[in-house]
């Protein structure tokens, strides 16, 4: 039965492999050893495997560090089984029969399968100039002063660098949990999220500046904003992690609920103080965007009467 | 020609001299009925607020501006009333009535006996000489000499203008005229040598009103907001009665002064050779300040008017600017937590009989303490053309449901852009 010796690195994760024919397996780190070690903390001698039955018996070979069994799945204590785990010196070892069954292959995310797509210039470079063109736009309309380049340019290339940064980070632990950065595909997943928030923010205030309802006001945008906050990380872990579908919503999900947590008790403080100044709805929008027909003057005054009695009874709450 | 000028200044000199005669006679004749108010916090027995005072009959009966004595109306369970003459005797006060409208008060002692000052029974001549008499500052009392200027129709509630330097202190103390009679009741100034009096006739009118009922107002609170609730019925009647004219701004027909009640100002950027779009304003107001508590006024009239053409802005840019100054209207009066509730929004689309469409909204918030009583905020900004617009909005102060309603539609109307 061919024993395997794994190195075992950062997260318990397999970096080095030495498979043995034998039945008996020394490990040190001298060069007559079947597996050699250059960790200094092993001895040049350390330890032997010796087969006993499924598993192998380990012995101490007088070794200046000895040894520690970390986990051993077999009720024998003085039986490693297939699957046992040992540190020598500093380094971790796990010791496996080369029949031990496998993990059941991970299926690719939907999105990694298709990373192919979303990873490449091609795509990235299409949405980074549309989120640059409508973020030229925005400023553009929202300048009263002479258009200069000048006061546009720093504000562009530091929302690029902002979403880099954020590609960075995520590029970062895909490379260290799946040896595998992304980045081009990380950095479009945040332009696009940042498309789309434009978009719906844009047409919630369109639609909310119209109809004058709660379904489109400030409840229902952050609603929308957290939603796509939600759908964005989730997406940005699927590339950069191997956690499985249910963690990976659940983590989001706890990320997400936490973020409206802390803002809804930074607001708290604010709520029922008293404010000198009217907060009204002050959006006004081209005539383009305007859908709606109005009313009468005495129709509209006829509509806000009910006003008059709600300031009546919040004068009766306080009291 | 020398000699003459010489002779223009030597007559000049003799008149200086000869109204300063007359001030250290009045003077000496009635620094003895000016009284200190002041307003003893009873929990710390100091002075909070001084002002001034003078008896107008031999019952101890004693005029002040209801500013001077507000705390001990609006908490007599934290405040007291009592008055100091110049020969540092000091007594009780009661209060028997106010009218706040006209920020004046009634005041009683027991003890006193002092001589009293007769109130003059018509309105002096414009240019007269008059003296304010009062402590300011509680630097001891003082007399101001200064000019009677008739009165002043700045807001609906007549005020006299004053030429001289009314400071703190002296709120409540009488002007009187040469013959040493009271023309009016020192309340406010408005700094280098601009002063305003409450007119003689509103305290007579306060005075025969209570010498008719004979007895102190039990009901503080709700005497207070019956005299608001009047007023403002009076003055809406009257204002609403009126035909309202309107006067061109920009394209658009706005509201013009509302003479007697507000006076208007106005101005453009139409110099300024950088500006990318045109504005063009007129704002509207009226002085009628009714002071309530130190953090507390109603009373205001307030109309505006501002034209915009976007000139150099595209559509996008010329929305983005309105939209903006759209957002940044606020009520003209100070009112506190404990004064009034919050604002209550609400807005829609109104289609104007020229069929223009405007984005309308309309907050008002509640009076706490006097029922029926509401500030108003009115705001419309035309929506339907991608290169000009017309901004209108109102305030009012202190006014009833109906009258602000009525106000709103009458305002609608006569401001369009045809």
């Amino acid at each position: 039965m061919a024993v395997i010796i794994e190195v075992l690195g950062w997260g318990g994760r397999r970096r080095q492999y030495y498979q043995v024919d034998a039945d008996q397996v020394s490990i040190g780190r001298g060069y007559d050893n079947d597996v050699v070690l250059p960790d200094p903390h092993i001895s040049a001698n350390h330890l032997r495997l010796d087969a006993s039955g499924d598993g192998w018996a380990i012995t101490d070979l007088d070794s200046m560090n000895g040894l520690q069994v970390l986990k051993n799945p077999s009720p024998d204590a003085s039986v490693l089984a297939s699957g046992s785990e040992i540190k020598v010196g500093r380094t971790r070892l796990r010791i496996v029969a080369n029949t031990h069954p496998l993990e059941a292959t991970k299926l690719l995310h939907r999105l990694e399968r298709d990373s192919s797509q979303l990873n490449r210039v091609s795509v990235w470079l299409p949405l980074l100039l549309t989120v640059i063109v409508v973020q030229i736009v925005a400023l553009y309309a929202g300048t009263v002063a002479e258009w200069e380049w000048k006061n546009a340019i720093p504000v562009i290339l530091s929302a690029q660098l902002a979403i880099f940064v954020g590609a960075l980070l995520w590029g970062l632990v895909g490379r260290l949990v799946k040896q595998e950065a992304h980045l081009l595909g990380q950095y479009s997943l945040i332009l696009l999220a940042s498309l789309v928030f434009t978009g719906c923010e844009w047409l919630l205030s369109t639609l909310s500046y119209n109809f004058n309802s709660v379904l489109f006001g400030e409840t229902v945008q952050q609603l929308v904003a957290m939603s796509i906050l939600l759908l964005l990380l989730s997406a940005n872990l699927a590339l950069a992690t191997n956690l499985s579908s249910r963690s990976r919503w659940s983590g989001c999900a706890a990320f997400v609920g936490l973020l409206v947590i802390v803002g809804t008790v930074g607001q708290m403080k604010r709520w029922g103080e008293f404010s000198q100044f009217p907060q009204y709805s002050s959006t006004i929008a081209t005539p383009t965007l305007l859908v709606v027909n109005g009313q009468t003057s005495e129709e509209f005054l006829a509509d806000i009467t009910p006003l008059f009695d709600r300031a009546d009874e919040a004068v009766l709450k306080k009291e | 020609m020398l000699r003459m000028a010489l002779l223009f200044i030597l007559a000049w000199h003799g008149a200086a001299q000869g109204q300063n005669d007359t001030a250290r006679d009045l003077f000496a004749d009635y620094k003895s009925a000016i009284l200190q108010i002041r307003i003893i916090d009873l929990t710390s027995g100091s002075k909070s607020t001084i002002g001034s005072g003078f008896p107008v009959d031999d019952s101890g009966l004693i005029a002040t501006n209801y500013h001077v004595i507000q705390l001990a109306a609006s908490e007599p369970q934290q405040y007291r009333i009592e008055y100091l003459t110049e020969s540092n005797k000091t007594g009780e006060l009661s209060l028997v009535d106010v009218d706040v409208v006209n920020d004046l008060a009634l005041v009683k002692a027991t003890d006193l006996d002092r001589k009293f000052i007769n109130l003059a029974p018509k309105e002096p001549e414009i240019g007269m000489p008059v003296y304010a008499l009062g402590n300011p500052l509680d630097l001891g009392l003082t007399v101001v000499p200064g000019t009677y200027n008739g009165i002043n129709r700045a807001g609906y509630h007549p005020r006299v203008h004053f030429t001289g330097s009314l400071n703190p202190g002296m709120s409540g103390g009488p002007t009187i005229d040469r013959e040493g009679q009271v023309v009016g009741i020192n309340v406010a100034t408005a700094g280098n040598q601009v002063s305003f009096l409450v007119p003689v006739s509103r305290l007579q009118a306060l005075f025969a009103g209570y010498k008719t009922r004979d007895a102190a107002i039990v009901n503080m609170q709700a005497y207070i907001g019956a005299q608001l609730l009047a007023d403002q019925q009076e003055k809406f009647s009257r204002l609403l009665a009126r035909d309202w004219q309107s006067i061109s701004l920009g394209e658009s027909k706005v509201l013009d002064e509302l003479v007697p009640f507000v006076k208007c100002w106005g101005g453009s950027n139409s110099s300024d050779d950088k500006a990318q779009f045109l504005s063009a304003d007129r704002s509207c107001r009226s002085e009628d300040n009714i002071y309530l508590t130190s953090t507390f006024a109603t009373g205001i009239l307030e109309y505006q008017f501002i034209w915009l053409e976007a000139n150099k802005l595209n559509p996008w840019q010329f929305y983005s600017y309105y939209e903006r100054l759209f957002g940044d209207f606020a009520p003209g009066n100070r009112a506190g937590e404990e004064d009034v509730t919050d604002f209550q929004c609400d807005n829609g689309f109104t289609q104007g009989t020229s069929g223009r469409q405007s984005k309308t909204v309309f907050c008002l918030r509640a009076y706490k303490d006097y029922p029926e009583l509401y500030d108003i905020l009115f705001l419309q900004g035309s929506v339907d053309d991608s290169d000009r617009a017309l901004i209108s909005h109102f305030t009012l102060a202190g006014v009833s449901k109906d009258n602000g309603l009525a106000f709103a539609s009458k305002f609608m109307e006569v401001s369009q852009w045809q």
